[in-house]
């Protein structure tokens, strides 16, 4: 479709009218080909996903991927989302999913099962745990496609002059911040940089704590809340007293990823609890000012547990008012399959959900630590799955941020007020019909 | 009588078709979805009708109460405040000096800004470390630095003076438009007899433009009860809770957790509040508007 003939044509309106004519026109033309809806947030590596895509497109004649980029944030993506999925719009075939949300969009009935296409022995190829997050109720709702966990990063060269080894525990890792910040005798110094905000990044590194003391977030079985327990208290009182009280600054209470990591790169913070990506930008020197001075390891544990992270992620999913399943199952498969995987692994060094990559020559060439991150994504901790993980975690964000940032806050009320209102929200789950 | 072939119901239909479908209807269908429960993502559930229960769970739920008295310590220190500073804005806009157009220009400028904007710039002045806040205070004291939108105490103080500065200037241009439809010649009137700057403020100005100052006061006050995106870009209702408005609390139930009918009631809730307030402010402006136009 030309607007030639209207060049002529010296009146406005008349301009106005052709471009609407031939705007309508030129998507009439459109549906010739097989139209595929692809709603993703911007990659840090967009040039290697036009490749993939047009690899994609090449193989299957016909088929164009249209793709709609939305926000970032995890949150305003999910409003993205949702709000495709509760109009039934059928202008979206595949989408990017939180780890959090299979449950959600499986019981919501957004997600279609994708059981028929994705055999067990093609799952046994992914890491466990992102497998499992995506399984609501015995079925499968999502491809992974990227992994991520909390970590512990620090300093090398700091620990090395004080000739301490990387912490184990808790109570270590307070410890030896003491001691360094004490002889260091830096002002603007803080031990643990994380993310302490009250918005979801706040659940992860709270449940971190928790878990890591032998507790949990809440009784998956009897569909109870377990905050209230005498060793999930203690993990958060810990929190309040150790970190945020003695050897953070008290900022870190409105930080997100970004000024946490800030502070890290800027060389002023000790200790700091991240996802994955923070390697590379924290090694880059253009970007970082402790580049080549910093370590990773697996995050603390207390004594006599295991140390936990929390599983994070993104999941391709497909709507269940998608008009072409088949051929969105197909996109799907060739964007998680080894070879895409591995291209998107070398060009951003985000973790890849298949376990092979992780052996891969070529991937370890490029990144090295991929070996050690291996083992912190196998004892990764999803959240738990369930359809109203969100009113939860809100209940959850509530208490954790009460506890840790009034200095003198009342733990064991706020723990069993946030348990009464957590019990109530699990009990819509009795309701359900069974399947 | 006017016959429905009468042009000015032509005249007035789109913007009524326009009000009906944009305004009436979403009120009615949040009405309608406050008596329902129903939650999005167990479908299962249905949608229920429940009465009044969700009203009940509404006053019974002490993060709604608490978020409720948050809004109205907003609504409370915010309002005057940008009337305040609006008026002053006002007064000093309406003199002539040279730059005047200028000025005009630079003082809407927070008000043309993007809330959204307006806020990240504002959740970076108020950073612990590298916030232009505590530079400006502490210089370079890093030690005594504070973390205003990490203390429960200060996070919404730090909310208000974003909104105070954002809004102030609309309150400003509404005031400066009440200002400048003073006579003249009742200031030269006063000069005459004698009356100095204070007395003329005190028995023209203020008489004056007090209509202009109810109006400004009306419509912050309502766009107060409704602040969202501040609190939205800057804390997300944290740390502790101390800056979950009701409007955010509401999003939060209804586009977050999907709870549908228990976010319509809590929209409802604030579109009642904003309703009584403006009938109170709509019934003192009503009475000073006919109390001037008695008198002919």
């Amino acid at each position: 479709m030309s607007l030639v003939p209207c060049f002529g044509l010296p009146s406005l309106e008349m301009k106005i009218l052709l471009a609407i004519l031939s705007l309508c026109l030129s998507g009439s033309t459109a549906l010739a080909q097989t139209q595929l809806r692809f709603v993703s947030w911007r990659s840090e590596a967009a040039a290697v996903w036009d490749q993939l895509i047009a690899g994609f497109e090449s193989g299957h004649p016909g088929a164009k991927v249209v793709r709609e980029v939305g926000p970032h944030s995890s949150t305003e993506f999910h409003d993205l989302v949702t709000q495709k999925l509760r109009n039934r719009d059928p202008e979206m075939d595949v989408f990017f999913m939180d780890v959090i949300w299979p449950g959600e969009f499986a019981a919501a009935g957004w997600a279609l099962p994708l059981d028929e296409y994705f055999s067990v022995p093609q799952q046994k190829e992914f890491l466990t745990a992102p497998i499992e997050a995506n399984r609501y109720q015995g079925r499968i709702y999502g491809v992974p496609l990227f992994v991520d966990a909390g970590m512990l990063y620090f300093r090398k060269d700091l620990l090395a002059k004080y000739r301490l080894p990387p912490p184990r525990t808790w109570p270590a890792l307070v410890d030896q911040a003491k001691l360094i910040l004490a002889r260091e005798r830096d002002p603007y110094l803080t031990g643990y940089s994380a993310q302490f905000k009250q918005y979801e990044g706040l659940v992860c590194n709270m449940m971190e704590f928790v878990i890591s003391n032998g507790a949990a977030l809440w009784d998956e079985q009897q569909l109870k809340s377990t905050l209230a327990s005498g060793q999930a208290t203690q993990a958060v009182r810990f929190v309040r007293d150790q970190i945020i009280r003695t050897i953070s600054h008290r900022g870190v209470l409105a930080y997100q990823e970004p000024e946490s990591l800030a502070l890290f790169t800027q060389g002023k913070a000790l200790f700091h609890r991240n996802w994955p990506y923070a390697w590379e930008v924290a090694n880059d020197p253009q970007r970082s000012k402790v580049a080549g001075h910093v370590g990773v390891m697996p995050l603390p544990s207390f004594p006599g547990h295991k140390s936990v992270a929390a599983l994070g992620g993104w999941q391709l999913g497909i709507s269940r008012f998608s008009r072409q399943p088949r051929l969105a199952w197909q996109f799907v498969e060739y964007m998680a399959s080894h070879d895409a995987q591995k291209q998107i692994a070398l060009a951003t060094g985000r973790g890849p959900a298949r376990a092979a990559l992780y052996r891969d020559a070529e991937v370890l060439a490029k990144h090295p630590h991929f070996s050690a991150r291996y083992e912190t994504f196998i004892l990764a901790e999803p959240r738990p799955r369930t359809p109203v993980y969100l009113p939860l975690s809100n209940i959850m964000q509530r208490y954790f941020s009460s506890a840790i940032a009034i200095p003198d806050s009342n733990i064991d009320q706020l723990a069993g007020v946030a348990t009464r209102d957590m019990d109530r929200v699990l009990d819509l789950l009795r309701e359900r019909p069974r399947p | 009588m006017k016959s429905s072939s009468d042009p000015v119901w032509r005249f007035l239909a789109p913007s009524f078709l326009f009000v009906v479908l944009f305004s009436l209807y979403p009120i009615i269908e949040s009405f309608r979805l406050s008596f329902y429960r129903m939650i999005l993502t167990l479908p299962w559930l249905g949608q229920k009708f429940v009465g009044w229960e969700n009203y009940q769970d509404l006053f019974s739920d002490p993060v709604a109460l608490q978020s409720l008295l948050t809004s109205m310590a907003f609504v409370a220190v915010t309002t005057p405040m940008e009337v305040l500073l609006g008026l002053g804005m006002a007064l000093v806009l309406n003199e002539s000096f040279r730059g005047r157009g200028w000025l005009r220009a630079i003082v809407l400028v927070p008000w043309a800004i993007p809330t959204v904007v307006a806020s990240q710039m504002w959740r970076f002045i108020f950073n612990d470390r590298y916030g232009l806040f505590n530079f400006v205070l502490f210089g370079d004291a890093t030690d005594r630095y504070w973390a205003p939108l990490a203390e429960p105490g200060l996070a919404l103080l730090s909310i208000m003076v974003a909104d105070i500065w954002k809004t102030s200037s609309f309150a400003a241009l509404i005031i400066l438009a009440g200002l400048q439809g003073i006579p003249r010649e009742l200031y030269e009137a006063a000069s005459i007899d004698g009356a100095g700057a204070w007395q003329k403020f005190r028995h023209i100005t203020l008489p004056l433009v007090k209509p202009a100052l109810l109006l400004a006061l009306l419509f912050r006050t309502i766009d107060a009860l409704k602040v969202f995106d501040l609190v939205f870009v800057m804390t997300q209702g944290g740390p502790a809770d101390a800056t979950n408005v009701l409007q955010f609390y509401g999003y939060k139930k209804s586009f977050a957790e999907g709870m549908i009918g228990y976010g319509s009631t809590i929209a409802v809730a604030v579109f009642l509040l904003s309703l009584i307030l403006s009938l109170i402010y709509i019934r003192l402006l009503g009475a000073r508007l006919l109390a001037q136009e008695r008198p002919t």
